[in-house]
């Protein structure tokens, strides 16, 4: 029995044989975070019948991950190219100009149009074919490599051929999991993934139980427990399981990974199924010999594969504002379009006789009808001028961005976080500029400031401080207070491991034994000072309590009460604790490390291996019989044990948020308590995170009765989880306080140094969280974001006033208080603020405030205010706030103020915000994987973001603002060159150039330089833009990508199309050589073609910050190219015949070489140096500071920047600004909102519809037996 | 089962549960990124110059350009100079008195004498070859509709007789043969002709038509064995005709009229005088007045003009670099004089925005 609990090693082989079935479907829209409405109806499944299902024809189980396969590549690879306007645009064009109204030859529109089309479909096959794993549902972002790349293809076959049991006759027979059919009964053997939704009907564990890991859906690799129907546990073998026919009546397919609802029609009984008994395709059985279940949903119908991970698509900012110049661009060729029109409606006459123009000419020259002729003309026009349009933009900006996501972030060394082995990960490509641009950033405080690594720091017995760590927070408060904090000397006692980080000599190594011993424990005046107070009284409570005995008391519920499976081998060193939250698990090892050693787990008893009876080094394995789990949620913000000692004695344990603990208290024992709560108060202040630990000794009568309830309870069919919680009231009552622990949560590495880096860039970080107020601004000090020079405002709902209303009750009129409340505050804040702003040097400013009065701050009428109020904030700080409110409030900055937001988030509560900001970024670390997979970036740590956003995000929005004004300048000004000579051809729409010198420009001629740009263009090095984070502010004010700079461009471009045109033409009039012949209309086509060919791709090296080998090649490359191009080209094509050679048998080509590309761009040139020299930009300034530097290649001596915590600053003025005596802040932390209604929801608790269900639905993960702390 | 096994290099399954076993991953991911030559292309480090703008390069680029330039455009200008050209514009002279307001019909009608004499005078000795070109004016012929209205298949070779569709309307003729040259360009062939002599002892000045053409035109586009057919046979004639006995290949007048000009005013080139030509000689041209430009008020001229190294008379070239050259001058002092009398430190960080602007910290 008991071998089923433990958990085999080797994990790592027997999971891989399917990597990635649970690879997304990438063509379906669903995310993660979105649950789809249900289908109406739903399915019913004859079990173990094929034929009686036959006729609903459900989908079979083998899947396809491919986006495409070889039949649908072409329609549907070319159904999404012309879903962009800028493709259709050209196939429009394109027809037109087979029309006999264009001027150009068809291959001008169609070359670059298929050329462009070639290369977006060559990436789709090769991002589809290719495929990146990081695609796939739980699993770690992977560096994108061909060797890390697996091919979809081929691993969908190997997937759908993974063979599975199957009963058929009577027998388990081996069949590939793409024959599995809805309604088959199959046997799932140990550490296999279950091929299918399963209906879970029998295991080899006794008690229907087995153990299942998630890891590959959520990202957590703690075993989470299933439970079959007890009517079903029979049918464990071929025999028995033959005779299972059961009708399964449930809903239809749906994304919900925690939902289920359906109904077993077994032996005429209706048995409700949940969530519990279903097994998710994804998931693999862990500890358990087999199961056997019955396939609910197959293939693409699974849970799992309607979860598509596609990423969600955001489009950036300047994308579009890309649009919009997209937008002008057509609105000046359409202009210019006219001026020909009207031009050519002028022009053409009959006086032209060498035109023809007689009676029975075409309408587009009948001069009869000088309209139709300037209709015809504008068409005519608009494919002639069609390159104004850069068709191959998209394809270009689309190609550097991927390489800039899977090439520079996702490999980025400095981004790699070592430790847990998790590089950065860009999941989409089309955000990469955006991080240049964030202004605000809304952070999580869990998991993204802090590290929830959760260490046992402290602890209170008996009234009674243990632990002599001091934390961060108040080391930081100290040093502002002026008192020299000494580094505390380790004592050879101190024990640090994952979870524990605690020294006290009185307890360690079972010093406790000797405990109570006042006089050596008298180390805070705090403590000495209530002590003093309630020294008699507390004496006589301590000899009320036998003693050490409530130290034991303490250790023994840390080591019974929980829910934690013990893995591994059963030695203290060896073992490692499963646990859903690593406060639970922080709490065993702290036992383990005092003497109680958690090391076996059967479903009725918990093992303790004891040390501490009546000798030292003695040691005791203690059984203790687990007779009630009074499981944790959120209404009761508590869990109970109800056990049995080996010698009868009952106890209940139970620990708890302080609130409910003290309501349940046995009455007496006033000073412990009031002794604890100081206690609690002081350890809150210190950022810890507080439970109450209580007992109660139980008498078996009292026990027997309860129990009888308790298991009619349990039994109870309706309202199950109600019930249970009315009887689990009953007993926990009268308890007798033990003490509290306090953990440490830990801030991450480098948060305050890049919050500061942050803040410098001019982003502003806000953090939302669902801690106490007292806990947030603790953080919030802790990481830089407020210190003592600022102003805070505090909006707080815990005042008196609101409060003694909340007492009333009255719902309405608590609402109406608040809100006026909240009114009332937010004005005077904004008074004061605008009263601070108005003032030169007035300190910065702080905005505090706590979920509930955001909710009426959120309000329609109060939004103005609070936009107002907190945007002139420093720092913002919201505390309490529900997964929605997270959202509200990022849509709020997002859209109310339109500045760019960026969400970090690790845990699924953030995943709204995630969703709801521009960029979301994920943190990849402990909490699972939904953050991550409702991100655009992931990354490992917070601190990363200095890299991310102040080098990727920067170099990238730097690059595509250049790439993308210089393929407006190249189109422009090669447009304006035909544009001007429009005019001198009777506005007839002739070409200035051969068709295929239009069609390549933008293809061959200009393609390959800019993109070069576009990766490796860099203004200052990595290590200057950190070094300067005020670099950043460039891209908050889109200083490059404003209307001024591209006016500047187009006056640029207008200037050089000029200078091409009318120099070449102007020059070319005579004879050219000393044969005096003379040139034709191709000869000077082919010589301004080749001075803009020259000029534009000079143009770009100018621009260039920084000019690598590949600028040269590229731009050496184009301008080689087009010379290559026109020597072959002009031997085989008539009207162009011989041209280059014919040009460059005269000295005027190589005068007009050498002239026309620098006369046009001495104006870029004087442009340039003006601005340089007078108006200087910023990262110019620091070029020139540090242009004597060698380009320091090793960015690697940054990396330690970010590692030390800078001084901490002060916060305890803070906490004692705070209304103490009304919040009793006491560090618990087990209440985090959005977790709060997801237990209820899980547990079936009935539970008050609350603002953020919506989103809880969405974000919510599953921990169905263990209570889960934030 | 290979391909299981490569699957399994795939899934990073201890990522999470198991920092014991971390082993593979961070190895090769780091190996992967230090021991590949790209290493530096995603580290995104690679070898660059970076030039910065600073004002020394500013004046010194300037100054280059000007020293580059000024005397190239000296060179230009003189050899521009050299060049001695003689035009006379003849369209309205050649009309007799009694047309002179009805031009269009007395050019149209094929019996009145279109003969015409004019004097040009030579104001510097001009040497041989002296170069004849006619210039016309307000002369679409880069128009689109004259422009696609030729063969050039049909040009290079007898083969591609009736390859015409893009001629029309001048691609068959009346009586259903295909024109040879088909095409508006051919059918508007320029017809005056121009006869030169010495007014002192009116000794005629023989003009060389050979060799006016680009060679590779000569060669390669106008074909041997293609001649003339039903050219000018329609009711209208749009301009000169041609010689029927000789291929394509030797009618130099044509290959220069279908090199279209990429203006409307332009020269072509008609012939050669191969006689050097005293200064304040007169010269008089018997001119064939044949040519229809009254219709769209197109103007005439006549053209002799010697060539230098750098071509025909054209002052623009010399002008121009002469002109960027004393800007780039101008501009190397002015941004010199600028520079030392308001100069911006390099590297100044007194001009950072954020040192700069008001309400920054």
């Amino acid at each position: 029995m008991s071998g089923g609990w433990e958990r085999l090693r080797g994990s790592r082989s027997r999971t891989t044989h399917d990597s990635s079935f649970h690879t997304p479907a990438p063509s379906r829209t669903v995310t993660l975070g979105r649950v789809q409405p249900q289908a109406p109806g739903h399915r019913t499944i004859y079990c173990n019948d094929r034929e009686a299902n036959l006729p609903v024809r459900f989908k079979g189980n083998s899947i396809s991950t491919t986006k495409y396969n070889f039949l649908t590549f072409l329609p549907k690879g070319l159904f999404e190219q012309f879903r962009r306007v800028a493709n259709c645009y050209f196939l429009l064009i394109s027809i037109l100009s087979m029309t006999p109204i264009s001027p150009v030859n068809p291959v001008t529109n169609v070359v670059p149009l298929s050329l462009v089309l070639l290369v977006s479909l060559i990436k789709e096959a090769f991002e589809d074919w290719v495929s990146v794993i990081h695609g796939c549902i739980g699993l770690q972002a992977l560096p994108f490599d061909s060797s890390f790349a697996i091919k979809r293809f081929q691993n969908d076959m190997v997937i759908n051929n993974t063979l599975i049991d199957v009963l058929q006759n009577e027998k388990w027979v081996a069949l590939p999991w793409k024959k599995l059919q809805v309604g088959d009964i199959i046997r799932v053997k140990q550490d296999a993934f279950f091929p299918a939704d399963l209906l879970f009907l029998a295991s080899t564990n006794a008690d229907g139980v087995c153990y299942i890991e998630t890891a590959n859906l959520d990202g957590e690799t703690n075993l989470k427990i299933r439970k079959a129907l007890e009517r079903t546990w029979d049918y464990l073998t071929p025999d028995k399981a033959t005779e299972f026919k059961g009708e399964i009546q449930c809903e239809q397919p749906n994304n919900s990974l925690y939902t289920f609802t359906g109904n077993l029609i077994f032996q005429k009984q209706t048995l409700p199924l949940s969530p519990n008994q279903i097994l998710l395709r994804g998931c693999s059985l862990r500890n358990t010999e087999y199961i056997v279940g019955a396939v609910i949903f197959t293939g693409h119908e699974t849970k799992v594969m309607m979860n598509s991970m596609n990423v969600p698509s955001k489009r950036s900012t300047l994308e579009r504002k890309l649009d919009k110049l997209i937008l002008a661009l057509f609105a000046t060729l359409f202009i210019m379009c006219l001026i020909g029109a009207i031009g050519s409606g002028i022009f053409i006459n009959r006086k032209y006789y060498y035109l023809s123009l007689d009676k029975a000419v075409a309408t587009e020259f009948n001069p009869s009808n000088r309209f139709a002729v300037a209709a015809l003309t504008l068409f005519t026009l608009i494919t002639l001028y069609s390159t104004i349009i850069p068709i191959s933009l998209y394809v270009s900006i689309e190609m550097i961005k991927f390489i800039q996501s899977t090439q520079f972030i996702n490999k980025d060394l400095h981004m790699y976080h070592a430790e847990t082995n998790t590089p950065a990960l860009a999941r989409t490509s089309n955000l990469n500029e955006e991080l240049g641009q964030v202004e605000y950033i809304f952070s999580d405080k869990t998991g993204t400031l802090t590290r929830n690594l959760m260490e046992f720091f402290k602890c209170s017995i008996g009234g009674e401080v243990y632990g002599s760590g001091v934390t961060e927070i108040e080391l930081g408060g100290a040093q502002r207070n002026g008192i020299k904090v000494q580094e505390v000397r380790k004592s050879s006692t101190a024990i640090h491991e994952k979870g524990f980080n605690f020294d006290d000599h009185r307890l360690m190594r079972g010093a406790w034994r000797n405990e109570p011993n006042f006089d050596t424990c008298k180390d805070r005046a705090f403590v000495l000072s209530i002590f003093i107070r309630n020294y008699l009284l507390k004496t006589v409570l301590l000899v009320l309590v036998a003693g050490t005995l409530i130290i034991m008391e303490f250790f023994r519920c840390l080591a019974i009460c929980h829910t934690v499976l013990p893995e591994g081998d059963e030695s203290p060193e060896k073992i490692t604790y499963q646990a859903a939250s690593p406060d639970e698990a922080a709490l065993v090892t702290a036992a383990k490390n005092f003497g109680f050693f958690f090391y076996r787990r059967t479903p009725t008893m918990i093992h303790v291996r004891e040390s501490h009876v009546e000798k030292m080094g003695k040691i005791q394995d203690v059984a203790y019989e687990i007779l009630n789990v009074l499981e944790f949620n959120s209404t009761r913000k508590r869990q109970s044990v109800v056990c049995r000692y080996p010698n009868g004695r009952l106890v209940l344990y139970c620990k708890g948020a302080d609130t409910v603990i003290y309501e349940r208290l046995a009455g007496g024992n006033d000073d412990l308590k009031k002794v604890t709560r100081a206690h609690l108060e002081q350890f809150g202040s210190a950022g810890l995170r507080t439970l109450c630990l209580a007992y109660r000794d139980l008498s078996p009568d009292t026990y027997e009765s309860w129990n009888e309830k308790f298991i009619q309870a349990k039994s109870s069919l309706r309202d199950r989880e109600k019930k249970l919680d009315e009887v689990a009231e009953l007993v926990e009552r009268d308890l007798i306080l033990i003490g509290s622990t306090a953990i440490e949560d830990k801030l991450q590495e480098g948060v305050p140094a890049c919050i500061e880096t942050l803040f410098r860039a001019g982003i502003k970080v806000w953090v939302l969280t669902g801690d106490k107020m007292e806990t947030a601004i603790n953080i919030a000090y802790a990481c830089n974001l407020i210190n003592n020079d600022m102003k805070q405002f505090i909006i707080s709902s815990e005042t008196d006033a609101i409060r003694e209303v909340e007492n009333r009750g009255d719902q309405v009129e608590i609402a109406r208080f608040i809100k006026e409340e909240v009114k009332k505050e937010l004005k005077k804040c904004l008074e004061e603020a605008q009263h601070y702003l108005r003032t030169v040097s007035g300190p910065k400013l702080a905005l505090v405030i706590d979920g509930k009065c955001l909710m009426y701050a959120l309000d329609p009428t109060l939004r103005v205010m609070l936009l107002n109020l907190s945007l002139n904030c420093h720092s913002v700080v919201c505390c309490r706030v529900s997964p929605l409110q997270k959202a509200q409030v990022t849509s709020l900055v997002k859209k109310g103020a339109r500045k760019i937001t960026l969400s970090i988030g690790d845990g699924a509560n953030d995943v709204s915000m995630i969703q709801a900001a521009h960029i979301g970024v994920g943190i990849s670390g402990l909490e699972g994987m939904q953050a991550v997979m409702a991100s655009d970036f992931a990354i490992a740590q917070f601190r990363f973001l200095t890299d991310l956003l102040l080098v990727h995000g920067r170099w990238s929005y730097l690059r595509i603002c250049k790439v993308i004004t210089y393929f407006f300048y190249k189109n422009l000004t090669f447009t304006l060159t035909q544009f001007w000579f429009t005019f001198q051809t009777g506005f007839s729409g002739q070409r200035f150039y051969d068709d295929w010198f239009q069609s390549l420009y933008n293809v061959i001629f200009t393609a390959l330089p800019v993109i070069i740009v576009g990766l490796f263009d860099k203004d200052v090095s990595a290590s200057l833009s950190k070094k300067y984070p005020e670099l950043y502010k460039e891209g908050i004010r889109n200083v490059f990508f404003k209307w001024r700079v591209v006016i500047t461009w187009a006056w640029s471009s207008v200037y050089q199309s000029l200078v091409f045109y009318h120099f070449v033409t102007t020059s070319s009039a005579s004879g050219k050589n000393s044969s005096g012949k003379i040139f034709g209309l191709w000869d000077v086509s082919t010589m301004a073609f080749t001075c803009v060919v020259i000029t534009v791709n000079l143009r770009l090296l100018m621009m260039c910050n920084s000019i690598t080998r590949w600028h040269y090649i590229s731009v050496g490359g184009s301008i080689l190219a087009w010379f290559l191009f026109i020597f072959v080209y002009s031997v085989l094509r008539e009207n162009v015949f011989f041209v280059i050679f014919v040009l460059m048998s005269t000295i005027y080509f190589y005068l007009s070489v050498l002239l026309v590309p620098i006369v046009a761009l001495l104006g870029d040139f004087i442009y340039q140096g003006i601005q340089r020299c007078f108006f200087p930009y910023d990262y110019q300034i620091i070029q020139e500071i540090h242009r004597h530097e060698p380009d320091d290649n090793t960015r690697a001596g940054l990396l330690d920047v970010g590692s030390q915590l800078t001084p901490q600053e002060e916060r305890s003025y803070a906490i004692s600004q705070l209304p103490r005596e009304l919040s009793k802040h006491t560090g618990f932390a087990f209440d985090s909102p959005g977790y709060e209604s997801f237990f209820a929801a899980q547990l079936g608790v009935y539970a008050p519809q609350k603002a953020w269900d919506v989103a809880r639905r969405a974000s919510m993960k599953s921990k169905p037996k263990t209570p889960k702390r934030n | 089962m290979e391909a299981v096994g490569q699957a399994i290099l795939v899934l990073p399954e201890g990522i999470q549960s198991d920092p014991n076993c971390s082993g593979y991953l961070p190895d090769c991911f780091i190996a992967v990124l230090q021991s590949k030559p790209d290493s530096k292309f995603t580290q995104q480090e690679l070898p660059a110059c970076k030039p910065i703008l600073t004002p020394k390069w500013v004046v010194s680029a300037f100054m280059i350009i000007a020293i580059v330039f000024i005397p190239i455009g000296i060179a230009c200008l003189l050899g521009s100079r050299d060049v001695v050209e003689v035009v006379e514009r003849y369209e309205t002279k050649c009309i007799p008195a009694a047309n002179i307001n009805n031009k269009v019909q007395y050019i149209q009608n094929s019996d009145a004498n279109k003969n015409c004499t004019i004097q040009m005078k030579i104001p510097k000795r001009m040497k041989k070859p002296i170069y004849v070109y006619y210039q016309l004016d307000n002369f679409y012929q880069n128009h689109r509709r004259y422009v696609k209205s030729r063969s050039d298949k049909q040009l290079k070779s007898s083969k591609n007789e009736n390859d015409t569709s893009s001629c029309k309307p001048e691609n068959l003729a009346t009586g259903g043969g295909a024109i040879v040259p088909c095409g508006l360009i051919a059918w508007s062939l320029f017809n005056d002709t121009y006869s030169f002599s010495l007014q002192k002892n009116n000794q005629s000045l023989a003009v060389n038509k050979k060799g006016i053409a680009w060679k590779s035109d000569k060669q390669k586009r106008f074909g041997k064995d293609v001649y003339p057919k039903n050219f000018q046979g329609g009711g209208l004639k749009g301009g000169g005709d041609l010689n029927v006995s000789v291929p394509l290949s030797e009618q130099e007048d044509l290959m220069v009229w279908m090199r279209t000009a990429a203006l409307p005013t332009f020269r072509k080139l008609y012939g050669k005088i191969e006689v050097d030509l005293e200064a304040n000689e007169t010269i008089n041209v018997t001119l064939q007045n044949n040519y229809n430009t009254y219709s769209f008020n197109g103007k005439k001229k006549l053209v002799l003009s010697t060539t230098s190294w750098i071509g025909g008379r054209n002052d623009f070239l010399g002008i121009a670099y002469l002109t960027v050259g004393m800007i780039c001058l101008a501009l190397a002092i002015g941004f010199t004089v600028v520079y030392f009398v308001k100069p911006r430190r390099l590297g100044d960080p007194t001009f950072l925005s954020w040192n700069r602007g008001p309400g920054s910290h």
